[in-house]
């Protein structure tokens, strides 16, 4: 995980006030967040848009007095949701979103390297599309570096929910890819 | 399978209460089944986190690549209508060959350059000026037809030896109804050929 998240609460005041903050938050969850959305299936274009879309929401909502006391969780349901209002790329990729990257990946590495990570990405590739599409969400949050409680509020489930999600998720990639 | 097992993953992630942390970390010392399977989990998470990072990486990187030859092709059609344009404005018109009003001897690089602007100009002046403008007579032509004959000695367009010896070029040069430079067609001519007249 890239590390624990702290919850976090901003006086509105100060983050309506200052668009610094906005800019730090953007700064730092830019990349987490786009990177959850291409691996949801969305096409660059279609993830950078929703990235820009949250955090104009985020700005628009600080602006109008609007409260959060997790504002990491907050921007990712909002990203979340608006990539699943994306019906048809949603559902046409969602099944598939990391198979097509394979030869693409692995440019700076020795061509027996290539091979082996070529074959460990395509087993974990095709391990995840088994996987139920809460099983895929959750695990891809959490590879974000989401708190349990984090990913509950994103995709509407309770913290006791997504620790077996997460563990039942995570044992089946472990077995499909003989880790 | 251990009674704890489905408490791995969370242990593993921090979300356990304290209490139940310590619990959860002694028994997995002491359980050999439960270390194969944190380290199982732990490994397919970093295969995970490597995963998502090709995958966007190599998102991006295509994207990126995808506008090099639109760029690229973009620049080369830009280079080529500037070409173009510059080559168009450049290139000499071809010309009906009629007979000039008269030849203006020059000397050196300043051949090249229009002379007799005034007379052209003179165009324009009222009938009762005649007897000052020069005698040069300018025919008021269609703007396809040459006015004005301008000499241009070879030296002065090609290096020395480029061209044989008694060839240089004249220009024609069509002046339109308004006094405007319209055309202007380039042409070889022997110097010593006219110049040998009929003799033998």
């Amino acid at each position: 995980m890239s590390g624990d998240s702290i919850p976090i609460a901003w006086p509105l005041s100060s983050l309506a006030r200052d668009g610094c903050e906005v800019t730090a938050l953007y700064r730092e969850l830019r990349k987490p967040l786009l990177r959850y959305l291409i691996c949801l299936g969305l096409s660059t274009d279609e993830a950078q848009d929703t990235v820009q879309d949250a955090f104009l929401s985020l700005h628009r909502h600080l602006s109008s007095g609007g409260s959060q006391e997790n504002i990491r969780s907050w921007v990712f349901r909002v990203a979340h949701n608006r990539a699943r209002n994306r019906q048809g790329s949603y559902q046409r990729r969602f099944g598939e979103p990391l198979d097509d990257e394979r030869d693409g990946m692995l440019d700076q590495t020795t061509p027996e390297r290539v091979v082996l990570e070529k074959e460990k990405f395509r087993q974990l590739g095709k391990a995840m599309r088994q996987l139920t599409e809460g099983e895929r969400e959750c695990l891809l949050l959490r590879a974000e570096g989401l708190r349990y409680r984090e990913i509950g509020d994103v995709l509407g489930m309770a913290t006791s929910t997504v620790g077996e999600t997460v563990s039942r998720a995570i044992k089946k990639l472990a077995e499909k890819c003989n880790v | 399978m251990c009674e704890l097992s489905g408490k791995l993953m969370a242990w593993l992630d921090h979300e356990l209460a304290s209490d139940e942390m310590a619990g959860v970390e002694r028994h997995i010392e002491e359980c050999a089944e439960c270390q194969r399977e944190v380290a199982a989990y732990r490994e397919a998470s970093g295969a995970l986190q490597s995963y998502c990072d090709a995958v966007m990486e190599s998102r991006l990187r295509r994207r990126s690549s995808q506008w090099v030859p639109v760029l690229s092709a973009a620049g080369a059609v830009t280079f080529a209508v500037v070409a173009l344009l510059v080559f168009q404005h450049r290139r000499v018109e071809p010309l009906v060959p009629t007979p000039v009003v008269k030849t203006v001897p020059a000397a050196g690089a300043e051949a090249a350059t229009v002379v007799e602007t005034t007379s052209v100009a003179s165009k324009s002046v009222p009938r009762r000026h005649a007897a000052s403008q020069p005698r040069r007579e300018i025919v008021n032509w269609a703007p396809a037809q040459p006015a004005i004959e301008i000499a241009i000695p070879a030296e002065s367009m090609f290096p020395p030896g480029a061209v044989p010896e008694g060839v240089t070029f004249t220009a024609d040069l069509s002046i339109g109804v308004d006094g405007s430079a319209q055309q202007m067609r380039l042409r070889p001519r022997l110097i010593g050929f006219e110049q040998r007249g009929t003799q033998p």
